[in-house]
């Protein structure tokens, strides 16, 4: 196994917030990290970090093995880092990201959508563009949705789309910040479905998410996060069935206070 | 005392009413394409971060704002030949002042607009890896103009009336028209009342098109 991204003592500081508090966390390629927590401890932010959307205060990312910037010092484990712009928007290419209220933009087409990336950032000649927007539009299952725009298209599909956007990019790694939250419950399945065909096909994901048993049965790995700092990290079964800190615990039981019984579902 | 209308007279002179609605065009349509190209820069520069930027686009906008268009034609009709080594006639004149002025207007339309799109747009832009000026130019601004439409049209039908204020510094528009066949024939109330209604005919149908415009844009979002 390969590792595809290393966080080492990462910090980040709105202000005087202290959101992040030095995360360290190793991912291999073909990964499907899930990131839990609860509002404001700091899951987004680590997320938007990774791909630079958030400037990190102090700390060292590295992805697939080069880390990113110049390191200035490494005084008592703060470890102070320069980037140039030109560096991040090439790592914003390699990483995919989605987000929760979708972000489409309005004023094309699904497919105009998917294929803004490979022809505005990669600079792709348009016929290699339009095969990429119709394979992975194909690959969400929205091959008959092409040509709709954003607006006559549901929660699901748009989250759908904006999948295939990231993917036309062909990123080595993607980021998922609360992909459902913002869906109607009947819509949530075929965005999980989606991700989760991803996740079988090797594709390294870092996921935050509110959805328990999609992580318990996705996730490769599962980091729980409670005041910007890493409180438990482990396999599904070690973190989501077994955890060992209270938090954890009081956190899982939060998520599980009314249960259909098993014969409701089948 | 009952008025004998004669509106003869004025058809007579037609000719030097069709060459002041060409100019009237001329002047609004010059001033229109100057104040919209400049207008996006002033804009830019008005919020950059760069102080040098900022700080001389925000007193630009602020002076011509701030002041009426009729000060500004005739400040650089009469003022401002004098400390410049340029002969300034009049066309060019009120071509400076109504630009700059309608300038100073549409770069806060911008500003408006621009800042009406969600930050979720530039986000997903810049997840993407565009630069700056690929976000701008491929998302924000594509969103923006289509909200920008009915002000900008609303800042034509202004400015297509404002150029009426040339006629002071004896630009050969549509009023200064009136005025001199006025002067010969002594039917000002004819004169103007037909000069009224050709401002009225070319602004209406735009001021129609905002209305419906705006209606439609309203309906989308």
């Amino acid at each position: 196994m390969t590792e595809l991204l290393k966080i080492e003592n990462l910090n980040k500081s709105f202000g005087a917030l202290e959101v992040l508090k030095g995360i360290d966390l190793t991912v291999e390629k073909g990964e499907t990290v899930v990131i839990l927590g609860s509002s404001g401890s700091g899951k987004s932010t680590l997320l938007r970090c990774v791909n630079f959307m958030e400037i990190p205060t102090s700390g060292r990312i590295a992805i697939a093995g080069k880390p990113v910037g110049t390191e200035r010092s490494r005084a008592s484990g703060r470890i102070q880092v320069d980037y140039r712009e030109s560096e991040l928007i090439g790592i914003r290419a390699t990483v995919g990201m989605v987000f929760q209220h979708f972000n489409l933009f309005p004023h094309m087409t699904a497919f105009g959508n998917v294929m803004e990336g490979p022809r505005t950032v990669l600079k792709l000649p348009r016929g290699e563009c339009e095969a990429r927007a119709e394979t992975y539009l194909s690959k969400v299952g929205l091959a008959d949705k092409m040509h709709s725009y954003p607006a006559h298209l549901s929660g699901g599909q748009q989250q759908r789309v904006a999948i295939a956007r990231a993917l036309a990019m062909e990123p080595q790694l993607m980021l998922f910040d609360e992909a459902t939250s913002a869906l109607d419950p009947e819509l949530v399945g075929e965005v999980l479905q989606t991700i989760r065909s991803l996740a079988d096909e090797g594709m390294t994901m870092l996921i935050v998410t509110h959805e328990l048993g999609f992580a318990y049965s996705v996730a490769s790995k599962v980091l729980f996060l409670s005041d910007g700092v890493i409180l438990e990290q482990g396999a599904p079964d070690d973190v989501l069935v077994r955890p060992k800190q209270q938090r954890t615990r009081d956190f899982l039981r939060g998520h599980a206070t009314y249960k259909l019984p098993d014969l409701a579902i089948t | 005392m009952e008025h004998i209308w004669d509106f003869e007279s004025v058809f007579t002179n037609w000719r030097l009413l069709l060459i002041g609605l060409g100019n009237t065009v001329l002047l609004a349509v010059v001033c229109l394409g100057i104040g919209l190209f400049l207008g996006l820069f002033i804009g830019a520069a008005r919020y950059s971060k760069n102080r040098l930027l900022n700080v001389p686009a925000s007193v630009f906008v602020e002076v011509f704002r701030n002041t009426p268009a009729l000060v500004q034609i005739m400040w650089f009709f009469f003022a401002f030949p004098i400390i410049s080594p340029f002969r300034i006639d009049s066309f060019t004149a009120a071509t400076l002042g109504l630009s700059l002025n309608t300038a100073a207007f549409c770069s806060e339309i911008y500003r408006a607009g621009i800042q009406s799109i969600h930050r979720g747009q530039w986000e997903a832009a810049k997840a993407l890896g565009m630069r700056y000026g690929e976000q701008m130019r491929r998302v924000i601004l594509p969103q923006a103009m289509r909200r920008m439409i009915p002000a900008f049209m609303n800042r034509a039908i202004e400015l297509t009336k404002m150029t009426s204020l040339a006629s002071v510094i004896a630009f050969g528009e549509l009023v200064h028209q009136a005025k001199t066949i006025s002067t010969i024939e002594f039917n000002p109330i004819e004169t103007y009342t037909v000069v009224g209604l050709i401002f009225f005919i070319m602004i209406w149908p735009i001021a129609i098109a905002v209305r419906g415009l705006e209606r439609r844009l309203s309906r989308h979002e």
